[in-house]
């Protein structure tokens, strides 16, 4: 594996995490930790940069299901003319977001038809900062055509990778916390939202608030969509589950 | 191929992901691609700059596509005669009969495939490779 300077980030992340878990108190002391092979850290220190790492088109089959049975179902119930808002929390380093927009300009035929507001939020201000800039690494890139990587990339040199302009500024970043009513409150109403993996990391309570914040942030008849590992049933009564030919969902119910 | 200056297309849309379709499927047709945000800004560009065709939207702020195309073909030769292409999602035929007033050449429906888009485009300005 290489890491080059656009990776710093996700480097240090990946080092402090490991740190704090070895409960060191300075970069020395897990260094020499990790020399020592101590409680066998190099394999969780290699773990801790394999696994969790995110990429563009992940879940692909969700993506999928986004274009060819949720935005028709929500446009028979929308007004005409109104923005289909999809939100992407937390959205990392911007991986999600962007392929969300990627994937409909590839595969929705409707895309130049309606205003579509996509917007990524999450709590680590570092990464929203960094989706911002949208500047990636080759691995983050592995799933991805080379047509789409050529439409939608610009090669800045050093292995990286930069998103278009337009690409860039159709995704609006916030920093939110969905476990925090008055973060997710002012995002308004979307009509699907992607929470992927996230809420396995949580206990029951902040589960289950995160849930009840992001059902307030759907329309009814709205769709969220998981991590394929996660139940919404085994954490809040509040939502419909829906079953279509690529992914399992969860609805917010019309009335 | 010879090296002919190729077909310069002015996409005029406030939506950006609309911009970039409509960008990436004339540019892999061999069109070159510019955009502006709304009509204000595309007077500007045209004053910078020659193109042989506009793709206009309708409803944009600072300048609607319309009031943008009457502004145009009020100006002098041969600025003025630059071929338009509107898009719009309303189908209604006073729509289309406003945008024909105003100075639209074409008038497209929304949505549009890319093959429509190409097609309307090497119409218009004539094929990229002539």
């Amino acid at each position: 594996m290489v890491f080059g300077e656009p990776k710093r980030y996700f480097v240090e992340r990946r080092v402090v995490e490991r740190m704090l878990g070895t409960h060191s108190g300075s970069f020395e002391e897990y260094f020499a930790r990790l020399r020592a092979d101590l409680d066998r850290e190099i394999e969780q220190f290699v773990n801790a940069f394999t696994i969790n790492e995110t990429y563009f088109y992940r879940e692909e089959h969700q993506l999928a299901c986004l274009t060819t049975d949720l935005l028709a179902a929500r446009l028979k119930v929308k007004a005409r003319g109104s923005p289909i808002r999809i939100w992407s929390v937390p959205c990392s380093t911007g991986e999600e977001p962007y392929s969300i927009a990627m994937w409909l300009l590839e595969n929705w035929p409707h895309v130049d038809e309606h205003e579509i507001e996509i917007v990524g939020s999450d709590i680590d201000t570092g990464a929203v900062e960094l989706a911002r800039a949208g500047v990636y690494g080759k691995r983050a890139l592995m799933r991805l055509p080379p047509s789409v990587v050529d439409k939608y990339f610009a090669f800045d040199g050093d292995a990286s990778w930069r998103i278009v302009d337009d690409l860039r500024h159709s995704v609006l970043f916030t920093a939110a916390n969905i476990v925090n009513r008055a973060d997710t409150v002012v995002h308004g109403k979307f009509d699907v939202i992607f929470c992927r993996n996230v809420l396995i990391y949580f206990d029951d309570i902040s589960r289950r608030t995160a849930a009840e914040n992001l059902f307030e942030n759907l329309l009814p008849g709205g769709f969220i969509c998981l991590g394929h590992t996660e139940s919404m049933s085994r954490i809040s009564p509040l939502f419909d589950v829906a079953r279509f030919d690529d992914a399992i969902v969860y609805q917010r119910p019309s009335r | 191929m010879a090296d002919k200056p190729r077909k310069r297309v002015l996409v005029i849309d406030d939506a950006s992901l609309v911009r970039l379709y409509y960008r990436a499927a004339l540019e892999s047709a061999g069109f070159e691609v510019a955009e502006a945000l709304n009509g204000l800004e595309a007077l500007e560009q045209l004053l910078a700059a020659r193109f042989d065709l506009l793709i206009v939207d309708v409803n944009m702020p600072q300048m609607d596509g319309l009031s943008f195309l009457e502004k145009l073909r009020a100006k002098s030769l041969p600025l003025s005669s630059v071929p338009a292409l509107v898009t719009s999602t309303e189908s209604a035929p006073q729509r289309v009969a406003a945008a024909r007033v105003a100075g639209a050449n074409f008038y497209v429906v929304k949505p549009l495939s890319t093959e429509t888009l190409v097609q309307y485009a090497s119409l218009l300005c004539g094929a990229p490779h002539g």
